[in-house]
């Protein structure tokens, strides 16, 4: 449990973070909250030789709002679910951040370092995807923007070109006619999702449904889009029967991963079960 | 005095982190210890090759089982090797002993023992075990057998007949790992005098230097074995963990040394309870008579014999619960398996039995469409009920008074909604569980009160090998003589920890410390207090105290007389299942004990509370799993454990105190009991919530979810 020997830098903004990512190479890691790196390293299952401390880089910290929120990829997961702007605008961002691991883990971890990461049972992936959220990235090349879509590539793997750093990640504020919620069965010690649903919906005047993103983590080896469910419930009264049917599709062509604690045979039914609770309560918010 | 609520003297110190446990006892100077594990489950040691780790800096010594005087340990059966010689038998058998000046250097060493092995065929459980070609663990040990029983009484056959009702259904529960707070840890050093001492944590002074003296081939006189605080037991501290192995390294070494185990090789190398496979078979008559149980137990008791024999032996003699059967058939299996050894837990093969037995009765119940509690009363143990082994029961049988407890309390019970989704339901169960050794095993125990004062009594010294394991006994002790001898608490010193300065008290287990050694110390306090009174000064009297003999079950019928005294309990939970995802919370628990006396009032609530959060643990959700020999479960991110979140919002404790004839101011045992009914009123109620029943332990949600659905499905068939 004793991580090996590793060098440490602690840049004082993203430029310099890059230039040292370049410098040492595949040797180096990038640090947020450590609360993944750290396991992994006193584990041995990476042993980077340099690690790059961006937790303090200023540039990367804070809670923008306007008409969309921009959110700094080192900002932790106590700082946005307690933060007014992200409870008015987009509280599903909050709920979700709240429900991450324990208090501590709240208090070290990243929104950078949960998308950076990609564990499958992170819970943040699925509401970047239910909510469209756009991730800004800078590297050697200079800087450009992931869609929530095309991040999440497979298990451990995003769409990150090497020496890339997360910087900003901007979420939509709903507003009349939207809702949203994230709905999770916890891993009973570590809290990680065995399960967790992000609904998004958006409805029409008529309370019918005008749009609609679901996105599951937790069951598989990624964080994924339910476009049957969503197809479904879009034209929809959104009513009961009508959000029971939708949640019936969810998890149906997803690849799953059991282990001791939920078998794929279960994590497929919770996948149903709590796809249907997210829309039920996303619905409601909604009509407000 | 007896009966108040005293506060712990060892709270605050315990609280504080200024009392030492044994971990806390490692100094500077001292060489330390780490064990070379098998990690395979069975093997043939074909050659060690210690040089590599002899030779890094550091290293004093790599201990082998060429170092051993005798090795060979077992409470019972002394079965498993120190160091192992020739074969493993499971992952966490130790091969080899580094000892270094650092616990670094003594790690890294582990890692440079070569061992050269020839793998073995894998016996993977019970079935494997019982296969008629199945490979033999112990040579000697024909069929892999560690002990079988059977208890017959009456005609089987025609009680089956007489029965209106036939049920049978198999169960299972799971390995229950202790997780005691503590992880074992120890030093030892040979003193001035030429003894070995040893200061760790156990649950039987005496009997850890019985089988240390053994093992170094010394008289129990050369050893000395001393308690420090005790950060739990519940029976994972009866078999020896690393008391033998700190007296072997401090023996050979003639060294101080220390060894603290890590939370993994505690959970992965120390015995568990038992996992049971139960097929039973009840039948009963309309009126709700039982007429005859048939069951066969079938106990993994993995690599070594530990306390299989008397597990399986108890678990056989509750297969029909606190109930008087007529006709019984009962056979009781314990088998060697490559798995982790199976020993002593807390309740000692009673919850797995009862877990069945009442799970039965309550299907029986609804079958007949009688009353589960009616059901009971029908077919409770009474006064002079007849056991399985044909003998009556001890007096002072009193389920019948705990279960009319628990009724009493649910009608006062609030009525509220389940949330919305969820279903509620109740359900109940009794419980029995012997105090004390069983089936002629030689109990008793030895207290000494030494009196000293000019006129009136100034102060008593109680001495007596009494292990406070948590549970309080001290403060019970000091409670006991302080109101024998009309002393205040202040007055009464107890020396309790050290084997060369207390007779023996046996050990903290079976329920039996304050009944047994509570009794010793009362007597022993009213003979000094009479050698007081004849003059003399110091007044001292040494009492030992032996209860009503038992005797060995037949081999032909188990007939016998195997317990002189039992505890009784009876429960009623309130229980919340969501049926979409199985899972399930217990609201409320009513918790009825007859503890004869409760010598501390608080302390008894403070066992009631903790069994139920162990008993919520086994039920609910801890499972210790392994696969091919491999533990898949060796921490706490694996193996669940219940949180304070888990536990019942509301837990109602019902003391009841029916004196018993033999323990002092009528007190008798309690400590294992809330464990007993709490599976089985789990499960009742589950099903009175949702119509589905779980016959298997842990009722983890994925199981609960499968059994409703399973229900649900039947329901809709025509
Ligand atoms: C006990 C425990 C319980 C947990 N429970 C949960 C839970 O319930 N739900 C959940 O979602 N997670 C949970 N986690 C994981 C936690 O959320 C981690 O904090 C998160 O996965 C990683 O974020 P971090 O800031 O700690 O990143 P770090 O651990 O510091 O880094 C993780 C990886 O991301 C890279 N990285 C970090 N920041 C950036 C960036 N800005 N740009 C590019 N790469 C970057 C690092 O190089 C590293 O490879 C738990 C962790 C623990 C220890």
């Amino acid at each position: 449990m004793i991580p090996a020997a590793f060098e440490y830098f602690a840049p004082g903004s993203v430029a310099e973070a890059i230039g040292l990512l370049e410098q040492h190479g595949d040797e180096a890691k990038l640090l947020a909250g450590g609360h993944s790196l750290l396991p992994a390293l006193k584990l041995r299952l990476s042993q980077p030789g340099v690690l790059i401390d961006i937790s303090r880089v200023a540039e990367l910290h804070g809670i923008e709002a306007g008409d969309r929120l921009s959110i700094g990829a080192a900002t932790t997961y106590a700082a946005i679910a307690s933060d007014p702007a992200v409870l008015g605008g987009c509280a599903v961002l909050a709920e979700c951040a709240g429900q991450i691991g324990d208090i501590q883990v709240r208090n070290r971890g990243t929104l950078g370092g949960a998308l950076a990461h990609a564990d499958p049972a992170a819970d943040l992936p699925a509401v970047v995807l239910a909510l469209d959220a756009a991730i800004a990235v800078q590297g050697p090349a200079g800087a450009r923007s992931i869609s929530a879509d095309d991040m999440f590539v497979e298990m451990l793997t995003t769409a990150l070109e090497p020496n890339e750093v997360v910087t900003r990640v901007t979420f939509p504020v709903l507003g009349a006619g939207e809702g949203a919620s994230y709905a999770k069965l916890k891993h009973p010690a570590s809290r990680y999702a065995i399960v967790g649903v992000a609904a998004y919906v958006r409805l029409h005047a008529d309370g019918s449904v005008a749009a609609a993103r679901v996105a599951v983590t937790g069951a598989g080896p990624r964080a994924e889009r339910q476009h049957a469910t969503e197809s479904a419930l879009v034209g929809s009264a959104g009513d009961a029967a009508a959000i029971a049917a939708a949640a019936e599709l969810a998890g149906e062509s997803m690849e799953y991963l059991g282990d001791i604690h939920a078998s794929e045979t279960y994590r497929r039914a919770m996948v149903k079960v709590y796809t249907r609770r997210a829309l039920e309560q996303a619905v409601a918010r909604a009509r407000g | 005095m007896i009966g108040a609520s005293l506060p712990r003297p060892d709270a605050v110190g315990k609280v504080t982190g200024a009392t030492a446990y044994p971990g806390d006892l490692v100094r500077a100077g001292m060489a330390h210890l780490a064990v070379v594990y098998a990690g395979r489950p069975h093997a043939r040691i074909r050659h060690i090759d210690t040089s590599a780790a002899r030779a890094l800096p550091g290293v004093l010594a790599v201990l082998t089982a060429a170092d051993v005087p005798f090795n060979r340990f077992g409470l019972i059966d002394a079965d498993a090797p120190v160091l192992c010689d020739d074969v493993v038998r499971y992952v966490g058998d130790r091969v080899a002993l580094v000892v270094a000046d650092d616990p670094a250097s003594a790690r890294a060493a582990t890692a440079l023992v070569r061992v050269d092995y020839e793998d073995l065929p894998l016996v993977g459980d019970v079935h494997a075990a019982l296969h008629p070609d199945a490979p033999l663990l112990h040579p000697h040990r024909p069929g892999n057998i560690v002990h079988r029983l059977q208890i017959r009484r009456g005609d089987p056959d025609r009680g089956f007949a007489e029965a209106d009702i036939v049920l049978s259904e198999t169960f299972r529960t799971s390995w229950q790992e202790h997780a005691f707070l503590q992880p074992e840890a120890g030093v030892a050093w040979v003193d001035d005098d030429g003894r070995i001492v040893v200061e760790t944590a156990g649950q039987w002074l005496h009997e850890d230097r019985r089988q240390i003296a053994a093992m170094l081939r010394l008289p129990e006189d050369r050893v000395v074995v001393r308690y420090a605080a005790i950060g739990g037991a519940f029976g994972g501290r009866e078999d020896l963990g690393v008391q033998h192995l700190l007296a072997l390294a401090a023996w050979v070494c003639r060294r101080h040394v220390a060894l603290v185990w890590r939370r993994d090789e505690s959970m992965a190398t120390r015995h568990k309870r038992h996992p049971f496979t139960i097929e039973t078979r009840w039948g009963a008559r309309r009126d709700g008579t039982i007429t005859a149980v048939a069951a066969r137990l079938l106990a993994d008791g993995g690599a070594y014999a530990s306390t299989s024999q008397e597990v399986v032996k108890i678990a056989t003699l509750f297969a029909t619960g606190c109930y008087e059967v007529a006709n019984v058939a009962l056979e009781g299996l314990a088998l060697y398996t490559n798995n982790v050894p199976s020993g002593a837990f807390r309740g000692f093969g009673s919850p797995q039995a009862q877990f069945a037995s009442e799970s039965m009765v309550t299907r029986l119940a609804r079958a007949l469409g009688i009353d589960p509690v009616e059901m009971r009363r029908r077919n409770l143990y009474r006064e002079g009920s007849i056991e399985p082994s044909g003998e009556p029961l001890p007096p002072g049988v009193s389920v019948r008074a705990c279960l009319d407890a628990v009724v009493d309390e649910l009608a006062r019970q609030p009525q509220s909604a389940p949330p919305a989704g969820w279903r509620r339901g109740w359900g109940v169960a009794c419980g029995i569980k012997n105090v004390g050794y069983s089936f002629g095993y030689p109990e008793q125990a030895t207290a000494t009160v030494e009196l000293s004062g000019a006129d009136v009594i100034e102060r008593a010294v109680v001495r007596t090998g009494v292990a406070d394991v948590g549970q309080g006994s001290h403060l019970a002790m000091r409670q006991i003589a302080a109101a024998a001898l009309g002393l205040a608490l202040g007055q009464v010193h107890l020396i309790s920890d050290d084997s060369a300065a207390t007779p023996d008290a046996g050990s903290a287990s079976a329920s039996r410390l304050t009944l047994v050694a509570g009794r010793a110390v009362h007597d022993a306090a009213l003979a000094a207090l009479a050698r007081w009174h004849d003059e003399e000064r110091p007044a001292c009297a040494t009492v030992q105290f032996r209860p009503r003999a038992t005797t060995p079950l037949a081999a032909a019928d188990g007939a016998g007389r195997p317990n002189y005294c039992y505890g009784y309990t009876a429960q009623a939970l309130e229980v919340d299942v969501d049926p979409a995802t199985g899972a399930c919370r217990v609201v409320t628990i009513i918790s009825a004990h007859d503890v004869g006396r409760a010598i501390n009032r608080q302390q008894v609530e403070g066992q009631i509370e903790g069994a139920l959060a162990q008993a919520l643990g086994y039920a609910l959700m801890e499972e210790f799993q392994m696969r091919d020999g491999q533990v898949r479960t060796a921490g706490f991110s694996t193996y669940l454990l219940p949180t304070a979140l888990d536990m019942a919002p509301r837990i109602i404790p019902l003391i009841l105190e029916h004196a018993d004839d033999q323990g002092p101011f009528g007190a008798r045992g309690m400590s294992e009991m809330p464990l007993v009914p709490f599976a089985p009123a789990l499960a009742a109620a589950i099903h009175d919530a949702t119509g589905a029943w779980l016959s298997r332990q842990p009722m983890t949600p994925e199981r609960v979810r499968a059994a409703v659905r399973r229900a649900t499905a039947g329901e809709e068939q025509p």
